[in-house]
């Protein structure tokens, strides 16, 4: 399952601190070596976590993405990127 | 051994030698709040309620705490996801995800009774994974951070998958949970048990559904209000059966994090709460329950 990749590397920037400098710094490079997708791997480089969501990646984990800066991430960006995706969750959760 | 009987009394002087269940507790485990009550201090509204049920369990005089716990994929992963998992060690540390003004403790544990427990709980039918070489996140230590900040009383963790559908049902939550307090009533020493269920009753964190500004947000807070009342009744069959997969998937992407009371309730046989008092900002409660 390819999401697993990227649900992965969201915990390794809490995890690896070496991964998490690298991905502050040079974010194309340091997913070079990770396996994903080209879609997941332009929509991580876009901070699109709206995107991630629809592709099924864990949403606490895209939580380490804003909380350590990367991909040009704050959290107030996170905030209003991912809940564009809040009509379709609600709709999910039979809300 | 062999002095003890069926219901483990024993036969010579009728002294109860197992351990027994002294008190519950439900607790939440934000991880912003260590950081928080450092900034407020004591009279803030976090401190008061984590100081109410603090007096509570230190009243209690526990020799032990057992922890319905859910792990936020820090002690787990997707590729080794159990739904329910016993932390059977002499020690573990925590917290392993860097929530702020919170010490890496180290927390004594008793791999004896959790090993006893697991195995009460597989014999009764529920397939509890092993867990021996372990760290855990926010959620085991940030109650024991404001409760049992010396960590001078070991903690056995008990691991409820609270997050990632599908979960276990209510019912095998409770289920599971009176399988553990009969294991705790069977353990041959006198100790002195708590049993603490911790997490939130609706919350979204990172997900769609968190409110405009916030990492978080409580999406149900009708469901968290009506769940603090159902157990203020003790009206544990109720809440039992109100949480249904639907429901725990409108409360929130950890809202799951209800099926950790879940199990913890059947320590307290049926009684009500001493107290429940609900922090609906956070969609969650604190509550105690004393008896002894």
């Amino acid at each position: 399952m390819s999401t697993y990749a990227v649900n992965y590397l969201c915990r390794e920037l809490l995890r690896d601190h070496a991964f998490r400098a690298a991905m502050k710094a040079d974010p194309a490079g340091a997913l070079a070596r990770h396996d994903l997708t080209e879609e997941e791997r332009t929509a991580l480089l876009a901070g699109d976590v709206a995107k991630l969501y629809r592709l099924g990646v864990n949403a606490f984990l895209m939580g380490y993405l804003p909380r350590f800066e990367v991909c040009g991430l704050t959290m107030p960006l996170y905030n209003e990127r991912i809940r564009t995706c809040a009509a379709e969750a609600e709709r999910e959760a039979g809300a | 051994m062999a002095a003890f009987g069926p219901k483990g009394r024993d036969r010579h002087n009728g002294e109860i030698r197992v351990a027994k269940i002294v008190g519950a507790l439900g607790v939440p485990h934000t991880p912003f709040f260590p950081a928080l009550v450092e900034r407020e201090g004591a009279d803030c509204s976090t401190a008061r309620l984590f100081a109410a049920v603090t007096r509570e369990l230190e009243a209690m005089r526990p020799d032990l705490l057992v922890m319905f716990d859910t792990d936020h994929l820090n002690t787990f992963f997707l590729d080794n996801l159990p739904i329910f998992a016993v932390g059977v060690g002499s020690a573990f540390k925590g917290p392993n995800d860097e929530p702020r003004a919170v010490p890496i403790y180290t927390i004594p544990s008793r791999p004896d009774v959790a090993a006893h427990i697991r195995r009460a709980g597989v014999e009764a039918g529920f397939d509890l994974a092993l867990v021996q070489e372990f760290t855990v996140d926010h959620s085991v230590v940030v109650p024991l951070h404001f409760m049992t900040p010396r960590m001078q009383i070991p903690v056995i963790p008990i691991f409820v998958s609270g997050h990632v559908p599908p979960l276990p049902s209510a019912q095998r939550c409770f289920d599971l949970g009176a399988a553990v307090k009969r294991a705790i009533e069977g353990f041959a020493e006198p100790l002195r048990v708590a049993v603490i269920g911790n997490g939130s009753f609706s919350l979204e964190v990172f997900g769609p559904r968190i409110a405009p500004g916030k990492s978080d947000g409580v999406p149900d807070p009708a469901w968290a209000e009506r769940a603090c009342a159902l157990i203020a009744e003790g009206a544990y069959d109720a809440l039992i059966a109100e949480t249904t997969p639907r429901q725990l998937r409108k409360a929130g992407n950890v809202g799951g994090e209800i099926l950790n009371w879940i199990a913890m309730l059947p320590s307290v046989d049926g009684r009500r709460p001493k107290f429940v008092t609900p922090q609906m900002e956070q969609g969650h409660a604190y509550a105690a329950w004393t008896w002894s």
